[in-house]
């Protein structure tokens, strides 16, 4: 070691580059590249997630081009589904990164001794999140700015106005959800946020994704009278209304109730605006420094064993958890399922679709000709999706290194992890849906022979729940949770969910053609042998290369 | 150099510093001790602004913790225990990222950034190629260090900096920081590894449970207890006797 050569004094602050440009350089950066990259090269980071975003991008854009079916549509009502879809997208991307761009606990030791003050570093990210959030809504609104072109009661100024309106929404939603956590903090106190957080982001995405399967149907079911709803009292209730009357009003027929729809969108964003970015931003230095407190060590509350101790003790998890590898990935699995903020946003986010999937089918098709066979059999099906995602979800998780212990530990390869976390996600997400969708079925039409036609979708269900360990993959917790956030995992999902279709569709013919026992047996025939020769693959799997 | 006044920190009930008050002057290296728990780190992070007092104040260089802080920040460096750095950054966007906080322009926190680079023996290629979550621990810890004393503060704290050191690098750090109190900067040095804070602390300060329990000169206070080293004084000091014992009793569950 060379002693250091004397350091020259300060130089003055006025040459120095602006730390509000620095610190919006450093999260755009930490958002692109995500925030853990043990072992990536600069070069391959940059690349690898501007690959990522591209895509997403495009993913968005090819999205957005399904507005095409609203073309020669009133303003009105191609507004309101353009900014009803990028409410939906938006509100999840938001709620998804927002906890972990605005709360981040390591961030407290590398920041909060800088001389930076709390406002510049809430805005630096509020400033990255809105950008990051435009260029989604933009790819989205792409074909729409052309649609809107061509509406019957617009004209040029269209694509002008309806980029302004969907500037406004994106910082409304940004907004928003920095308010509710601001609140969250304000109300609920340091011990309780990260758990609040959480609920709060989850109940938002989980919104949104309702929301983004709702909308479109709603949309179909007012089809071109659509219109006529302006002047709903209701529809004053909804955000995404709001800066659709924008456009109305600016661009379109500009009827009194868009007029009013227009100022509630710009009232309602000015309001969260000043509350979140101004009169509560000073709480944020004060949420920040709350984190970066050591939480004190209450008495523990519980002096009995915990619910879930004593369910593996109890048959017949007793029974299927009798190896010990096996029972211990199934309570860790657990445990994160119930405790951790990033696999709970992820998870049950993740999930959501599948969930109102099939309850919207089941709705649509309920009082049909035909009956609902057609629901039924397809909410059975995307029964076999939840573990299948389920356990691709559980693969990430922000402690990911500590995975390395399940390889330092005596097991030739990863199946018994895989084994016990498939078995946590029947029993915590797969069966508590499916007595929920039998329920639901139930219900609406208390015939035997609808529950029936559950069943196609239940016999593939344990061969689902093994796919996903093929090759050794889905280890619990194993993998940062970067890598779960690349473009290809939603057109994975799009493959996954062609088979549900195509089992529940065989299914209805079967019924239809009074064949369902046989098909039954057949497919009984077909799971058996393919989950056979699964399990006896998965034994032979071997821990994948770490390089 | 700096003066803490009755400085208390309270988690709701429970109180983590207790109305801590002593003085630190200019050029000393204070070794700061304590058991687990004993409020060491969140001292470190009140007097670096990180989390607010609940009673009491201190003054860094002059300035008020309370009404000065964004000053105070200016003037100290920290190394966290944690060793927390943005995994995503190569380590020489993170240095130019530091310096730019602390309004460096950055052709001079290039220059600052070499001489450290020369001093830690770091190749530039690690750190302009690879990303921060791809370095050792040593390495990241270099990384660190260099960010707590790159804009020259006259205060520097600390918190177990040795850690993921190699024996070289720790050689090379303990000179340095005798060098920089020797020019004058206040060092407050907190640390487990107690033969080292032995030789290179002016002064130690030992804490627990919040409040002080011993200060002054090591062999001093290793000569007024009898106790023949710092790490046999801190034992007495903080009911650590018996460990040695308890060890050996439960060592021998381990026999075959």
């Amino acid at each position: 070691m060379n002693g250091p050569e004397p350091t020259p004094p300060l130089p003055p602050r006025a040459f120095a580059p602006s730390t509000e440009k620095s610190l919006r350089q450093l999260f755009l950066t930490l958002f692109l590249r995500g925030r853990s990259s043990r072992g990536l090269q600069k070069e391959k980071a940059p690349k690898s997630v501007g690959r990522k975003l591209a895509m997403t991008l495009l993913f968005y854009a090819l999205f957005g081009f399904f507005s095409i079916y609203l073309l020669r549509q009133p303003v009105f009502a191609l507004s309101i589904y353009l900014h009803a879809m990028t409410f939906v997208f938006l509100g999840m991307f938001v709620a998804s990164s927002a906890g972990e761009v605005l709360f981040n606990k390591e961030e407290a030791d590398i920041l909060l001794h800088r001389p930076i003050t709390a406002k510049a570093l809430l805005w630096a990210k509020i400033r990255v999140l809105v950008e990051v959030s435009l260029w989604l809504a933009g790819a989205f609104n792409l074909t729409g700015f052309f649609i809107g072109v061509a509406a019957p009661d617009s004209g040029w100024s269209f694509p002008i106005v309806h980029a302004i309106s969907t500037v406004m929404q994106a910082l409304f939603c940004t907004g928003s959800v920095v308010l509710i956590y601001q609140l969250c903090l304000r109300w609920f106190g340091r011990e309780r946020l990260d758990g609040l957080m959480t609920a709060a982001q989850m109940l938002i995405s989980i919104a949104a994704v309702a929301g983004g399967q709702i909308v479109p149907r709603l949309l179909g079911k007012f089809g071109t009278n659509l219109h006529l709803q302006v002047h709903s009292w209701w529809i004053s209730l909804l955000p995404p209304a709001w800066f659709a009357g924008f456009d109305d009003a600016l661009s379109g027929r500009g009827s009194g109730g868009s007029w009013v729809l227009a100022a509630c969108g710009i009232i309602a964003t000015t309001i969260v605006l000043w509350l979140a970015f101004g009169k509560l931003a000073e709480d944020y230095g004060a949420g920040l420094q709350n984190l970066n407190e050591t939480v004190s060590n209450r008495p523990a509350k519980r002096v009995g064993r915990r619910w879930i101790d004593i369910l593996v003790n109890v048959p017949p998890l007793r029974w299927w958890l009798r190896d010990s590898i096996s029972r211990a990935a199934f309570l860790l699995t657990a445990a994160y399922l119930v405790r951790d903020r990033d696999v709970k946003l992820r998870v049950y986010p993740g999930l959501a679709p599948v969930l109102v999937m099939p309850i919207i089918f089941l709705m649509q098709q309920n009082g049909r000709h035909g009956g609902n066979d057609f629901g039924v059999a397809f909410a059975g099906g995307y029964l076999g999706l939840i573990p299948l995602m389920g356990l691709n979800l559980l693969q990430y998780s922000q402690q990911w290194q500590a995975a390395d212990i399940f390889r330092a530990a005596p097991m030739i390869g990863p199946t018994p992890l895989f084994h016990g976390a498939r078995r946590a996600v029947l029993c915590f997400l797969t069966l508590p849906l499916l007595l929920l969708l039998v329920l639901i079925v139930w219900l609406m039409d208390p015939q035997t022979s609808q529950l029936l036609l559950l069943l196609p979708g239940l016999l593939a269900l344990p061969v689902y729940a093994l796919v996903p360990g093929i090759g050794g993959h889905a280890v619990p917790l194993s993998l940062p949770t970067e890598e779960g956030k690349a473009a290809g995992r939603g057109l994975r999902m799009i493959g996954y969910m062609i088979m549900p279709v195509v089992i529940s569709g065989l299914a209805i013919a079967a019924n239809a053609a009074h064949y369902l026992g046989t098909f039954l047996l057949i497919e009984t025939f077909l799971v058996s042998v393919t989950y056979v020769i699964i399990r006896l693959s998965l034994n032979k799997v071997r821990w994948p290369s770490m390089e | 150099m700096i003066v803490l006044q009755k400085l208390t920190k309270r988690f709701g009930a429970q109180v983590a510093v207790d109305a801590l008050s002593l003085e630190i002057p200019a050029g000393q290296i204070v070794g700061f001790l304590g058991p687990n728990g004993a409020g060491k780190s969140t001292t470190l992070k009140m007097l670096t602004g990180m989390i607010e007092p609940s009673d009491g104040t201190a003054t860094i260089c002059g300035f008020d913790l309370k009404k000065d802080v964004l000053e105070v920040k200016r003037h100290v460096g920290f190394v966290p225990e944690s060793g927390a750095v943005f995994e995503s950054l190569t380590g020489l966007e993170y240095l130019e990222m530091v310096a730019a906080l602390y309004g460096i322009p950055q052709d001079p926190a290039r220059a600052r950034i070499q001489q450290f680079i020369a001093f830690f023996d770091l190749s530039f290629a690690t750190l302009t190629e690879k990303l921060l979550g791809a370095y050792s621990k040593g390495m990241r810890r270099k990384v660190v260090i260099t960010a707590a004393l790159l804009h020259n503060p006259p205060v520097v704290f600390f918190d177990e900096p040795l850690d993921g050191l190699d024996a070289n690098a720790a050689v090379g750090f303990k000179a340095l920081i005798q060098t920089l109190a020797r020019e004058g900067k206040t060092i407050v040095y907190s640390s487990h590894i107690l033969d080292v804070v032995e030789r290179v602390c002016d002064r130690v300060i030992i804490i627990d449970k919040g409040k002080l329990l011993l200060d002054g000169k090591p062999d001093e206070l290793v000569a007024s207890h009898s106790s023949g080293t710092l790490e046999r004084l801190f034992t007495q000091l903080t009911g650590g006797t018996e460990l040695e014992r308890r060890a050996e009793d439960f060592a021998k569950t381990f026999r075959p």
